[in-house]
């Protein structure tokens, strides 16, 4: 692989040992996905800094890259972490505050902006062609599709590394000639029957080349943000381009495959029916928008306070200050707010019988990681559920 | 016959070289490694178990979350990581799991030949990669 001459004085440990640790990491990883060179990079988010989810070899590998002098050289963010940090939430447990702490103080060590969210593009919304390396799957399908970012589905340590060096390795999705939708998805109007999710779940499983949606006029952004999360969950998707939606030039199309989605195709991925004594509705998966935020809000006001069981919704940490009166008024109302995290990369404090969302990426990981029962609905309808109404 | 009789010669291409030989664990799907692994006991939580410690493991190819290296980086250092990993479709997050872990990882060039050779097989598999070439033995 061809390197300049900063890019091998990070690699002989010029920079330091976690930078020329960081250095080794994404040079190989590109030469095994074939790259001839490096891209620099104008963002990274760094996703796996929950303890929850990578544990106490996670912990040491964070904080020897931290101890090792590693520092951000460019703008860097941070997914979710494994604790509510508002302290609002009476349903997101806390005790493994002690470790998720370490993780924290090597991360700001590192300089990186503690935003704790799965939606980094809130803070920085990516120029079209712009290269990012970004980890979370959910994030990184969104820079992709919606703003037309150039990144790979980083995981947690290159997107780390590349904050550190300020590179990324030029291969995949980096490269306009792999950008190529093939199949053509048509959306039956059938669909709007069943929760939108459901779209991105069979996608995910189902098809294994880069999708070209048509149709998705009319449909919320969240809504859209919704099936592109469900889709990088099920499967590996990192690019789904989107009629009208994604930035011209950053795609080409040579489309050999059609498909009609039918409201009987998803009905397997609305998951199991969700009844009993506890009852948790769930929103914020990824992290609400501020629209959302406030569309919850209103559904709140029309429907009255959650009854029939728990509503959390989970937000980023930043949002505890920006939006307070409505998290304030939300809190007053009987909803659970929690900041910074989410239920799968944290623990719940108490059982639940079942789940409702409108979140696809919830369904595919709550059942695996806590073993729920978990069925997808609409915002509205799961407000209405909840309440007396 | 041998006690290890030959039933299928593949072409393989080496992703991080190394070492690859043991009994074969077959996943014929797409795995999440968060959600789906186990690091503390290298076992597949959902499909009854099947546990990886120290064998062969194959499967199509990662879905899922970005956490993946950090698993796979768990697995290595709980003593419960695979001797090696083989593929039919390689991404990034595997990649950069395999190297932090040190795991030995390779693209299987013809995956669903492999896969209707040893369809039809009860007893344990033995793969062995030697250079570009695949070999998967039954026990007699």
């Amino acid at each position: 692989m061809y390197l300049t001459r900063e890019q091998e004085k990070m690699l002989r440990g010029e920079y330091g040992w976690s930078t020329a640790k960081a250095m080794e990491i994404i040079i190989k990883v590109g030469e095994a996905l074939g790259a001839e060179e490096l891209v620099s990079i104008a963002h990274a988010h760094v996703s796996g800094i929950s303890y929850s989810t990578i544990g106490k070899y996670g912990l040491e590998f964070i904080r020897d890259v931290a101890l090792g002098g590693g520092r951000a050289r460019v703008f860097t963010t941070v997914n979710p972490g494994c604790i509510d940090y508002s302290g609002f939430s009476k349903i997101i447990d806390n005790s493994l505050l002690e470790y998720q702490k370490l993780i924290d103080k090597s991360l700001g060590e590192m300089g990186f902006k503690l935003v704790y969210t799965c939606i980094p593009y809130f803070y920085r919304p990516p120029i079209p062609g712009e290269h990012l390396a970004w980890g979370e799957s959910s994030a990184v399908i969104f820079a992709n599709s919606i703003y037309g970012g150039f990144t790979n589905r980083e995981g947690g340590p290159v997107a780390l590394a590349a904050s550190l060096t300020g590179f990324t390795y030029k291969a995949g999705l980096h490269l306009l000639e792999n950008r190529v939708g093939r199949v053509e998805i048509k959306l039956h109007a059938s669909v709007s029957l069943i929760p939108i999710s459901t779209v991105g779940l069979w996608i995910g499983e189902k098809i294994k080349t880069t999708p070209y949606i048509r149709d998705l006029r009319g449909v919320p952004l969240e809504d859209v943000k919704n099936i592109l999360a469900s889709a990088a969950a099920s499967g590996n998707h990192a690019l789904v381009i989107i009629e009208g939606l994604t930035p011209r030039g950053t795609f080409k199309l040579e489309l050999t495959d059609k498909v009609e989605i039918e409201a009987k195709m998803l009905e397997d991925y609305v998951g199991e029916e969700c009844s009993g004594s506890s009852i948790l509705g769930y929103l914020g998966c990824p992290h609400t928008s501020p629209r959302e935020l406030l569309l919850v809000t209103r559904l709140v006001r029309k429907y009255g306070k959650p009854v029939k069981g728990k509503l959390l919704v989970t937000i980023p940490a930043e949002y505890v200050r920006i939006y307070r009166d409505l998290v304030l008024e939300l809190r007053a109302r009987g909803v659970d707010i929690a900041a910074g995290t989410c239920p799968v990369v944290s623990r719940f404090k108490e059982k639940f019988d079942c789940v409702l969302t409108n979140s696809g990426k919830a369904l595919f990981y709550l059942k695996r990681i806590h073993g729920m029962r978990v069925k997808l609905a609409g915002v509205e309808e799961i407000v209405k559920k909840l309440s007396n109404l | 016959m041998s006690k290890n009789s030959l039933i299928y010669r593949g072409e393989v291409r080496a992703v991080i070289p190394g070492q690859c030989r043991g009994e074969l664990v077959l996943v014929d799907s797409y795995i999440s490694f968060f959600g789906e692994v186990s690091p503390d006991h290298g076992c597949l939580t959902t499909l009854e178990n099947r546990c990886f410690s120290n064998k062969v493991l194959v499967f199509r190819g990662t879905r899922g979350s970005t956490v993946a290296p950090y698993i796979i980086y768990a697995l290595r250092r709980s003593n419960t990581a695979p001797v090696c990993i083989l593929v039919a479709e390689v991404e990034p997050m595997l990649i950069a799991g395999c190297v932090l872990a040190e795991i030995p990882l390779f693209v299987i060039k013809n995956y669903e030949e492999l896969i209707r050779n040893i369809r039809d097989i009860t007893s344990s598999v033995y793969l062995e990669v030697r250079g570009s070439e695949l070999l998967l033995y039954k026990e007699l």
